[in-house]
């Protein structure tokens, strides 16, 4: 959790001009931020760029965070979260033609994940800490609605609370829990026909 | 979601909305009790609440095996090179180096720069619109017009010195010029007005010529269309009016060596006709 008071006089340093703060707040947020677009883009590239837009969107609206109305983290994630909405509507038509190109063969009806899973002698266990795992649980997070995917992000893999999803996402709280149960058990059922596929 | 019906009640009366109401919290933990009693005995009796449960529990532990990604290692840098402005260029050969990067900060010319272009950057976008640059080129053709028509070539402005005593100098040259124009102009006035008195002089008096000038002003402006009545007409109309004649008598009626004679005067009424 995040001293409040730290970063308001950080994010006042930054108005002011100290350029020290400003590579302050970009250490201390860069890390969280990647993740967030990494596992909402699916793609280390696309994350990279979206996390420069975050800081560059962030940079010019920094003057307008009220520290009053929340916590930093808060408004920083809101401001991530609107900008991966942004980059999906606008990758949108790319991806319906991608999926209209690709084979027949990769669609998710057919073998979803199993292409992107090298290693067949992997255990399929509820516990399973490999490298492909990781990557399979990846894969299927990306397979994922876009509403479902970022609750269960902000929230499993964040540590958010539904407090602050709701007022990242601007939806009730129950709405908020509602979309976690859905993601996390549509999840699982893309796993578990992935892993019987594989085995 | 599970397909099924959202009312439905097991035995120990508890909804399948309040199930999934109650789903995420007590998997936090935050459910206790005999709360959490009803909430495992309901899991266990519905056909689709079960299956849910264990596919949320499921789901929640794939997500949590999943570990942070590293982020590369030049993104700081190129965060701060696209925010700040410091020079992309030499942050790039910097990547590996970020400390170095951050202490050295940008030097104090660009930040003048940077300055100067947040400083200008409204009045340059307001600059550039189309009516702006409009005026602005309509008011420099003026003034280019206004020049030319004055005189002034670029050759002149080109030759201008403006060193302190060429600019002294160009002042007093103009002054003097002024003044001297000022003196001819009045010595002009002084010759013409020292010539129209020597002709008034020397010209014989002569009536002058705007004494008959009232009367035919007054007929001019006569517009009852009567004819013009002379003055005799007008005096024979009036049999009453009488006119005094006052005339001397002989060429010599006073002779001042004689002064005993008679001064006759005669006074005559006569009617004109």
């Amino acid at each position: 959790m995040e001293d409040v008071q730290v970063t308001a006089m950080l994010v006042r340093r930054c108005i002011a001009g100290d350029a020290a703060a400003w590579e302050e707040i970009v250490q201390n947020y860069n890390r969280r931020i990647y993740n967030i677009c990494y596992r909402f883009a699916g793609s280390a590239n696309d994350a990279e760029d979206l996390t420069q837009e975050v800081f560059i969107k962030m940079y010019r609206t920094l003057a307008s965070y009220d520290s009053s109305k929340g916590a930093f983290v808060t408004w920083v994630t809101t401001i991530t979260r609107n900008l991966l909405v942004d980059h999906f509507r606008k990758t949108k038509q790319d991806r319906l033609t991608d999926s209209l190109d690709a084979p027949v063969s990769a669609q998710e009806d057919a073998q979803p994940l199993s292409e992107q899973i090298h290693d067949q002698s992997a255990p399929p266990d509820s516990r399973v800490r490999s490298r492909e795992a990781s990557e399979a649980v990846h894969a299927a997070l990306g397979k994922l609605s876009p509403e479902l995917r970022e609750a269960v992000i902000l929230r499993d893999l964040q540590d958010f609370d539904y407090r602050e999803i709701a007022t990242v996402l601007k939806v009730p709280e129950g709405t908020v829990k509602s979309r976690i149960n859905r993601g996390r058990a549509e999840l699982a059922r893309l796993l578990q026909r992935t892993y019987r596929q594989v085995m | 979601m599970p397909d099924h019906t959202k009312n439905d009640l097991t035995s120990n009366g508890m909804q399948c909305q309040e199930f999934d109401n109650l789903l995420s919290d007590a998997l936090d933990g935050a459910v206790s009790g005999l709360q959490l009693d009803r909430f495992h005995a309901h899991a266990r009796s519905c056909s689709a609440c079960g299956p849910l449960l264990a596919e949320v529990e499921a789901g929640r532990n794939w997500l949590k095996d999943l570990t942070e990604v590293e982020p590369p290692a030049g993104l700081v840098n190129n965060i701060l090179a696209s925010t700040t402005g410091v020079d992309t260029q030499r942050l790039r050969l910097n990547v590996g180096a970020p400390a170095r990067v951050s202490s050295a900060g940008p030097s104090w010319w660009e930040r003048a720069q940077a300055w100067a272009s947040d400083a200008l950057q409204p009045v340059w976008g307001t600059v550039r619109q189309p009516r702006f640059a409009m005026s602005f080129g309509m008011a420099f053709f003026s003034i280019s017009v206004a020049l030319s028509v004055l005189g002034v070539k670029n050759t002149d402005l080109r030759q201008l010195s403006l060193r302190p005593t060429a600019i002294r100098h160009t002042y007093y040259n103009t002054q003097a010029r002024v003044v001297r124009y000022y003196d001819n102009i009045k010595l002009v006035y002084e010759v013409q007005a020292a010539v129209r008195e020597l002709k008034r002089n020397v010209t014989p008096a002569e009536p002058a010529p705007g004494e008959s000038a009232p009367d035919k002003k007054e007929h001019k402006n006569d517009t009852t269309q009567q004819p013009e009545q002379k003055q005799e007409r007008n005096y024979s109309q009036r049999d009453t009016n009488v006119i005094l004649a006052n005339a001397p008598l002989g060429p010599s009626v006073f002779d001042p060596s004689n002064p005993d004679l008679p001064v006759v005067s005669v006074t005559t009424y006569r009617r004109f006709v």
